[in-house]
């Protein structure tokens, strides 16, 4: 499980320099605004929008390729058999199989919106540390509890993968397949994964000790302070009037 | 069993938000009134973490193989913890493998987390874990057993609810004027079936881990449980 996400991190573009929060909250916005379009003729804005704003951010194109690989073969039964599955004006057809205008309309709102959305998503967990993105989702009044228990969640998922590594080649050179579905062997599995469990229950007793001892729980252990620019608010600005814009057009086109 | 960017309107997707935020804050609210909610945080956080990867394995059911959710565990075993575990265990698959969205973060945190909450309240119906400390064989065999009982249906209605839940949010998302109604129940029903075995098999697996925690370390189903109100 490699820490992909902090391999562009240290770049330097304009994406790059916005101040987590205000990046988070307008690229966050600007996501909702794209689920929000639902009419083929506001597509091209999407497309457009998300290139440029890729583009700015520097990142290379194999990195968002990869990225929407996995997602996109779940996305991809679906929008496939849209056009076939779906509406009742028929573009084209071969014995009992058609293709409908309006399963196909469906399918490309999907399709784009689905694709522009993981772009910004990259964009705001890519151009910066994930730590830093993290303290940007605190300084944007994530409750206290949520973000230490996402700080530790992120900062043991490592830890803790590459002993279950450990232990799943332990239990291969023992002779164990995981090939064949039986009762035995999902007890096998069961005792696998009820054993990194205990594991982490037993680690989280010691964490909690460091803790404390590191003065955890204190009331004056606050964050170093985010501060913000002109250029932060201004781009926050033009993002929410792409938002805005958006929403307003398809709320025009909805008439 | 993620919602993908995209697929569902911009208005399911605010609601699911909606939902799962009122549900995380009264979950928050829940586990601040208990005495050590303090303490239970870095437990709590580790256990995600846990889940995270043990989710990742591969259970064969040829001609395929499944990931199992572990929502019913995650009830089991965290109780009110669940809904903001099951939320950081979402935005962080979001943020590494871009599973799910950010968009759809809302909607998929209630489609395990109701479902995993739901686990929490049957599990601690039905187990009786209060006597799992009990100095008698005969008395721990029969806790075992029904701790086994209620293992099987927090994980079974873990993912039979979560599954139902799923595909009810991509099936009647889909606007009216391009799918039959027909079609859309028919396709509801024989997605949800085609899911029986991984309900059967989530729920023997979790049996088997809570029997295997109940051998092992005892106080993990104890302990949480005291943390929740």
């Amino acid at each position: 499980m490699k820490q992909e996400l902090d391999a562009y991190a240290h770049l330097d573009s304009p994406l790059h320099r916005w101040e987590n929060r205000y990046k988070i909250a307008g690229l966050f916005l600007l996501a909702f605004a794209f689920a929000f379009v639902e009419d083929v003729r506001l597509l091209p804005a999407l497309v457009v929008i998300t290139a440029v704003l890729f583009w700015l951010s520097n990142l290379p194109f194999s990195f968002l390729s990869g990225r929407l690989k996995i997602p996109g073969l779940i996305l991809f039964g679906i929008v496939v058999s849209l056009p076939f599955l779906s509406g009742s004006t028929v573009l084209a057809s071969l014995g009992p199989i058609s293709i409908k205008q309006e399963g196909v309309m469906a399918a490309l709102i999907i399709a784009v919106r689905f694709v522009c959305i993981i772009t910004l998503s990259l964009l705001i967990f890519s151009t910066d540390t994930l730590v830093n993105t993290l303290k940007g989702m605190i300084g944007l009044r994530m409750p206290p509890i949520l973000a230490d228990m996402v700080l530790l969640t992120y900062r043991y998922i490592f830890d803790l993968s590459a002993s279950f590594r450990t232990t799943q080649t332990a239990v291969r050179l023992r002779g164990f397949q995981n090939n064949k579905l039986s009762g035995g062997k999902l007890n096998t599995l069961a005792a696998l994964m009820g054993n990194l469990i205990v594991r982490s229950y037993e680690q989280s007793e010691r964490v909690y000790k460091a803790m404390i001892l590191r003065g955890y729980g204190m009331t004056d252990a606050n964050p170093a302070a985010l501060t913000s620019t002109l250029t932060d608010k201004l781009w926050l600005a033009a993002i929410l009037l792409l938002a805005i814009g958006l929403v307003s057009a398809q709320l025009f086109l909805n008439l | 069993m993620h919602i993908p960017d995209g697929l569902i309107p911009a208005t399911v997707a605010i609601g699911g938000y909606a939902v799962a935020g009122a549900l995380t804050a009264y979950s928050i609210k829940r586990i601040n009134q208990s005495d050590n909610a303090q303490e239970q945080i870095p437990k709590v956080a580790l256990l995600t973490a846990a889940f995270f990867i043990t989710s990742l394995i591969h259970i064969p059911i040829p001609p395929t193989s499944i990931h199992p959710l572990l929502s019913g565990l995650m009830g089991a075993l965290l109780g009110w913890f669940a809904m903001p575990a099951i939320l950081i265990g979402l935005l962080l698959q979001a943020m590494i493998f871009g599973h799910g969205g950010i968009t759809t973060l809302g909607i998929n945190a209630v489609i395990l987390g109701v479902p995993a909450i739901l686990a929490h309240l049957a599990f601690q119906s039905f187990s009786g874990k209060q006597k799992l400390f009990s100095q008698d064989e005969d008395g721990k065999k029969q806790i075992t057993r029904r701790l086994q009982i209620a293992g099987f249906l927090a994980g079974a209605i873990g993912v039979g609810l979560s599954v139902l839940m799923f595909y009810g949010f991509i099936i009647f998302t889909i606007p009216a004027d391009i799918i039959d109604p027909a079609a859309e129940r028919r396709a509801t029903l024989i997605l949800s079936l085609s899911h029986l075995p991984l309900l059967l098999v989530e729920g023997a697996l979790t049996a088997m881990l809570v029997s295997y925690l109940s051998r092992v370390k005892p106080e993990l189903l104890r302990g949480l449980s005291e943390a929740r109100a």
